[in-house]
């Protein structure tokens, strides 16, 4: 017979519960507290033998966790700032710019004495970098420029997809006689996507004038890339070309064209993105018809992040960076490799 | 008679008490104007080529509806099938890529996904914490799990697991012929067993239930175990149809795809209420939207307006629908 005690979930057993859990919580807040308590910024920005000042700890604020990228550059930036007797911090803003800006607050109230920041929002990040400055910290603005900084490290998001839209144009002139159809795959949402949207389809326009662009359609992860690219090639099943602001979303439609029959070296079909992802550089190597990816490369990125600091702590003039970015190509076999070594 | 009882001895099968299919499934009329409208103004909508996209498209939606359909009927829920649909994935891509038989590694997700509903299951069933907080709290500890776990992308998983994705049976692609499946055992298991009528009377009034004699925790819990290992098999078919799997992008934003569609299908978050022909309407109904907006071209933002006033039209027509007791 089953009655109300037996069956209904029991008071005694959620205190149970309870217990074990908050003194599992403490446990944990504890341990992690005596894994990384904050150092004295006075103790992490040391005067340096050579006149300048010592980093012996660099902040990366990098937002979009959820990017393969983000732990290629952490693991490759630890492994750097170790080289030079620095310890590299992360925040974990999960691509949203509000907790951005939060977990930058508390940096700058740790005082973090290096803070290397890729804004999601630019002109929001400012008035953080000014306070940032204001408390004698440097501010290293990765991807761009703000006003107020020590230095920063560039790279043109707009570069990128002007690469990608170039070649992919130059194809179309070679490949079908300046005909055919191609789709756009892009991201209006943040400064990054705009800029390499606007660089790719501005190029591939102006370059490959006799082309029917006949979509354009928001898409940033392979999932999307697959759905949008069936439902065009529903309407367009000619389609030929495929371009995107990711390889990530790129290599949804490369699955949509090879679903509908397309085989994997037709000659009449260019699939490119932006990244340098693991399975793009793969499709690219094989010799598909993902044909271009125009990649940075993480060691370029990791060495920056950690040397720019490094500069503006020991005074030295000019101490940004500019990162190049590279249209990576069937042929290209032994960069190919090199970055895919780099991603491992 | 109480509520209970009246859920006990009269399955809610798809149309009863003199009300037919069409006036309790409003959703029906709406799915219909809209394959019309986009059919007319695009002139592809329907071309088998689409409908065959729409459908494999919707049937990783499907099969992970089921069971949560069945689960909110219950008066439970589970937001965290987005992250479990990318754990499920990176599971099996990763026994794919070592060397293990597709089978083991379906078996492997499925485990994996069966693990995550246990201790949902746990949580919220037999200690009573409340479902919305312990699901939302795995949703970002699974989701942090899988980055830890696979920080790169998997791909490259061969072609004996590109089968599950891209195979068809009697021409129809294998991901829509598992998501049939799934719909017929979720109907029939609603409509025809006991356990079924339970699933009900526990989210019409969970106390009554168990002075009825019901298991009250046994259901629900099983429930969530299902649904956990239902997404990890629709992460683990999506992961195949790509032939690689994200940690940090894949189910992205799918638990709320999920719950949409069996909100919109008439299912009442409140429990006790809904029908697996209206968690099919509501999957349907998605990604014909869907598909017919990018068909249309229609910019991003107003695609998104668009969908987000079908789900605020939907769930009223939901609501004004005839159901029987009201």
């Amino acid at each position: 017979m089953i009655t109300p005690e037996s069956s209904m979930p029991s008071a005694a057993s959620r205190r149970r519960f309870l217990a074990l859990s908050a003194g599992a919580l403490a446990t944990t807040a504890l341990a992690a507290a005596g894994c990384s308590a904050p150092e004295k910024a006075s103790a992490s920005a040391k005067p340096a033998s050579s006149g300048g000042k010592e980093l012996t700890k660099i902040g990366l604020d990098y937002p979009f966790t959820q990017l393969p990228l983000y732990s290629t550059l952490v693991k490759l930036s630890t492994a750097e700032a170790k080289k030079h007797g620095s310890s590299l911090i992360t925040t974990s803003d999960n691509a949203n710019a509000d907790t951005q800006a939060s977990n930058l607050n508390t940096w700058i109230a740790q005082k973090v004495p290096a803070i290397v920041s890729f804004p999601m929002v630019f002109e929001a990040m400012e008035a953080v970098a000014q306070r940032a400055m204001e408390a004698g910290l440097i501010w290293v603005t990765y991807g761009g420029s703000l006003e107020h900084q020590s230095a920063d490290i560039q790279f043109s998001f707009r570069a990128g997809g002007t690469q990608l839209g170039e070649a992919a144009a130059k194809w179309a002139e070679e490949s079908l006689g300046g005909k055919g159809k191609v789709a756009f795959l892009t991201d209006s949402t943040i400064e990054l996507g705009r800029e390499r949207t606007k660089g790719m389809v501005e190029a591939f326009t102006k370059a490959a004038p006799g082309v029917d662009v006949v979509a354009q359609e928001q898409a940033i992860d392979p999932d999307t890339g697959l759905s949008k690219a069936k439902a065009i090639l529903a309407k367009h099943p000619d389609l030929n070309i495929v371009l995107g602001i990711t390889d990530a979303a790129a290599y949804g439609a490369y699955k949509a064209l090879q679903q509908t029959g397309r085989a994997r070296d037709d000659a009449k079909t260019f699939v490119g993105g932006q990244d340098g992802s693991a399975p793009s550089l793969l499709a690219i190597k094989q010799g598909t018809f993902y044909r271009a990816s125009a990649a940075l490369a993480p060691n370029d990125l990791a060495a920056a992040i950690v040397d720019v600091p490094l500069a503006v702590a020991a005074g030295k003039a000019n101490p940004s960076a500019q990162v190049p970015i590279n249209l990576v190509q069937r042929g290209d076999t032994a960069r190919i490799d090199d970055l895919l070594a780099q991603n491992a | 008679m109480t509520t209970a009882d009246r859920f006990l001895t009269r399955p809610r099968v798809l149309a009863t008490g003199g009300l037919t299919t069409l006036r309790r499934q409003p959703l029906l009329v709406v799915l219909a104007v809209m394959v019309v409208a986009f059919q007319l103004s695009t002139d592809s909508f329907l071309d088998p080529a689409n409908l065959g996209g729409i459908a494999t498209d919707a049937a990783t939606l499907a099969i992970v509806a089921v069971p949560l359909a069945l689960l909110v009927i219950s008066g439970y829920l589970d937001l965290s099938v987005g992250s479990t649909f990318a754990l499920g994935g990176l599971v099996a891509g990763w026994l794919a890529t070592n060397g293990h038989t597709p089978a083991v590694a379906v078996l492997g997700a499925l485990a994996a996904g069966a693990a995550v509903g246990v201790v949902n299951g746990v949580l919220c069933c037999h200690l009573g914490l409340s479902p919305f907080i312990v699901t939302l709290g795995m949703l970002t500890a699974i989701r942090g799990l899988a980055q830890q776990l696979f920080p790169l992308p998997l791909s490259g998983f061969g072609s004996g697991f590109a089968w599950l994705g891209g195979a068809r049976i009697a021409g129809i692609a294998a991901p829509v012929v598992v998501a049939a499946l799934v719909l017929i055992a979720g109907a029939l298991f609603l409509a025809l067993t006991p356990t079924g009528r339970h699933v009900f009377a526990i989210g019409v009034n969970r106390e009554a239930a168990h002075l009825s004699g019901i298991n009250i925790r046994r259901t629900p819990f099983a429930l969530f175990v299902a649904t956990g290992a239902a997404a990890a098999l629709a992460g683990t078919i999506k992961a195949s149809v790509l032939d690689s799997v994200v940690a940090g992008t894949s189910g992205s934003g799918f638990e709320l795809a999920v719950l949409t569609a069996v909100l919109i299908g008439g299912v009442a978050l409140t429990g006790g209420s809904g029908s697996i022909l209206g968690v099919l309407l509501g999957v349907l109904f998605l990604g014909g939207l869907q598909n017919g907006l990018t068909l249309l071209s229609v910019p991003t933002f107003w695609q998104q307006m668009a969908q987000g006033t079908a789900l605020v039209a939907g769930a009223a027509l939901a609501y004004f629908a005839p159901r029987p007791g009201r």
